[in-house]
């Protein structure tokens, strides 16, 4: 017997600046949902309907007003960066649909209309720059993408620096698919600060890496870099240069649970021995499965009754056990840190002792800011060591 | 102990007067995100707390009482609009609002509301206190100028100096110029230094 198809739009891009991020989106997203056409558990099939908004901003909105009026889509699941969520939340809102938002982002949002399944900044900005306080440095050297991602960033960096009377030594932005990076890596060299911490996206990243690592190797110097976005396809794209890059996730494809072991074997079955699932694309993912187990309950669509049914309701996902924080529509997941090898891979080195609340809006940022008297972060995240 | 961050609202508490029961059930959420804890007030009632924001609802208003009115006038006010009349913003600007909202209320834009509200009131505050200070320094050069013009006839000074030597004289006493001059013309001459 067929089973009833429920449409769901997808929204990634895969063609411009971030068009590797958005590829690895999409392969997540459409083995979720083959995997979930196949099971009998679901009562129905997932019909996904693509759309490629190729990183052009206005696009967005274009797209998804195209998926909600002419598909008649309830669910999306996409968008990458901040600035496309922008695009996408007022006609979500407006028409009452929901997006699953699979990348972490900066918070400081909380709609109705959206589930956050990536990491909120208490996830990852808040356990790398406590880490580095605590271990490496209390001066940092930023560079990053001008956009909001960048700049929410490089702001709650700052307060924990100078909370920890520390200092920004500086703060270097590049216009979203700049290549121009040999002035950035000159001061650094020049500088030579003790960490940088690396908050550009997309192509800018790869060839700032590769030109950092190439400067610093050839000045002699060993200055570590900072990452809360950076993954193994992207550790592949840009090289050998990658290596030793200190990494903040909820997600690495080396996570040593039976879940992640099994999905990684799937993954590769699919798309190939050398081919890694990435944080962005294991999050979507997560968030077609979350989707599909709330559509379950709930019997309906409908947005409420979905809402409702996916809160609190507990998915042991490929990075561990996740699930909806019903008082604000972000994930409880598990916060990793781990430094990059030359084999393209991550070795994790500690991550938090149980999956951590989300806080968008970081209410405990103060008492994160606070310096650390045992060597452990002060905010939930009771670390321990992984080997 | 370092400063808490300005954009953390945590622990703050928020008086509330919203009739919309869809609008005042999206406030709570947000509030309760942020951390903000939530007294409900309709006018009519006393305030018996000392809130530190207040969001008032453009249907409540005016609010006739002069108590609540000065009780409000303790912290910033956040007004939540309905319509952009010149009538309805009038009875608004009475409150001196710190910020607003627009009805019908999001999730969006609350936080905001709130930080800019809580920034303008520190700011406005900082105002406040620097115009005392001015008046009262301004005031006081009355005294000042009733001290040099002393001084200058008890040490055969010129003005310039006669102030040199008040200034001068002050700082090793740790006081200020306006407190010294007070005291050289109530003696009559240049206090000596004690201890």
């Amino acid at each position: 017997m067929t089973k009833p198809s429920i449409p769901v739009g997808i929204i990634c891009s895969q063609h411009g600046p971030y068009q590797a991020m958005g590829r690895e989106i999409l392969k997540s997203a459409m083995m979720a949902v083959d995997e979930i056409n196949e099971q009998d558990e679901f009562d129905f099939a997932i019909s996904a309907h693509v759309r490629d908004p190729r990183g052009i901003i206005s696009e967005y909105h274009t797209v998804c007003d195209d998926l909600i009026r002419n598909v008649g889509v309830e669910h999306i699941i996409g968008c990458y960066t901040s600035a496309s969520r922008k695009q996408v939340l007022p006609i979500v809102e407006r028409t009452d649909r929901l997006l699953w938002y699979p990348a972490r982002y900066e918070g400081f949002e909380c709609s109705d209309n959206v589930i956050y399944v990536g990491a909120s900044p208490n996830h990852n900005v808040l356990p790398l720059v406590r880490y580095v306080l605590d271990n490496l440095s209390r001066e940092i050297f930023c560079v990053g993408s001008n956009y909001v991602w960048t700049w929410e960033t490089n702001r709650v960096t700052r307060e924990l620096v100078t909370a920890a009377r520390g200092k920004i030594l500086a703060e270097r932005l590049l216009e979203l698919g700049e290549s121009a990076v040999t002035h950035i890596v000159d001061e650094i060299v020049r500088r030579r600060p003790p960490v940088v911490f690396n908050t550009l996206v997309g192509s800018s990243s790869y060839d700032f890496i590769r030109a950092f690592h190439a400067a610093t190797t050839a000045a002699g110097l060993d200055i570590p870099m900072l990452s809360c976005s950076l993954c193994e396809p992207e550790l592949k794209i840009a090289g050998p240069a990658s290596a030793g890059c200190i990494t903040s996730s909820a997600y690495f494809e080396s996570i040593r649970l039976p879940e992640n072991q099994a999905f990684v074997a799937r993954w590769k079955a699919r798309h190939g021995e050398h081919s890694s699932p990435s944080v962005d694309g294991q999050s979507a993912y997560v968030a077609v499965y979350l989707l599909a187990r709330a559509l379950q309950r709930a019997g309906t669509s409908d947005i409420g009754e979905v809402r409702r049914a996916a809160a609190g309701h507990r998915y042991n996902s490929p990075q561990g056990p996740v699930w909806i924080d019903g008082s604000n529509n972000h994930c409880v997941l598990t916060p990793r840190l781990a430094v990059s090898n030359a084999a393209g891979q991550f070795d994790i080195f500690w991550e938090a002792e149980a999956p951590v609340k989300p806080d968008p809006y970081l209410t405990q940022l103060d008492i994160a800011a606070s310096p650390a008297r045992d060597g452990t972060l002060p905010n939930a995240p009771h670390l321990r060591v992984v080997k | 102990m370092s400063k808490p961050s300005s954009f953390s609202l945590r622990g703050r508490k928020a008086l509330v007067a919203i009739r919309d029961e869809r609008d005042a059930t999206i406030v709570r959420r947000q509030f309760e995100r942020l951390g903000i804890d939530i007294v409900s007030w309709e006018p009519g009632a006393t305030i018996d707390c000392r809130p530190d924001v207040a969001l008032i609802d453009d249907e409540f208003l005016p609010l006739t009482s002069p108590a609540q009115r000065a009780a409000l006038g303790r912290s910033p006010v956040i007004a939540l609009l309905g319509t952009e009349t010149p009538s309805r913003l009038k009875l608004v600007l009475d409150l001196d609002p710190a910020s607003f909202l627009v009805k019908p209320l999001r999730s969006a834009g609350i936080y905001a509301a709130l930080v800019l509200a809580f920034e303008r009131s520190e700011r406005t505050n900082e105002l406040k206190q620097q115009i005392v200070k001015l008046d009262q320094r301004l005031r006081s050069r009355r005294v000042v100028l009733a001290a040099v013009l002393q001084v200058m006839h008890t040490h055969a000074l010129a003005e310039p100096a006669a102030f040199a030597l008040i200034r001068r004289t002050a700082m090793e006493q740790r006081k200020t110029i306006e407190e010294l001059s007070a005291e050289i013309t109530a003696k009559g001459s240049l206090p000596r230094a004690t201890g």
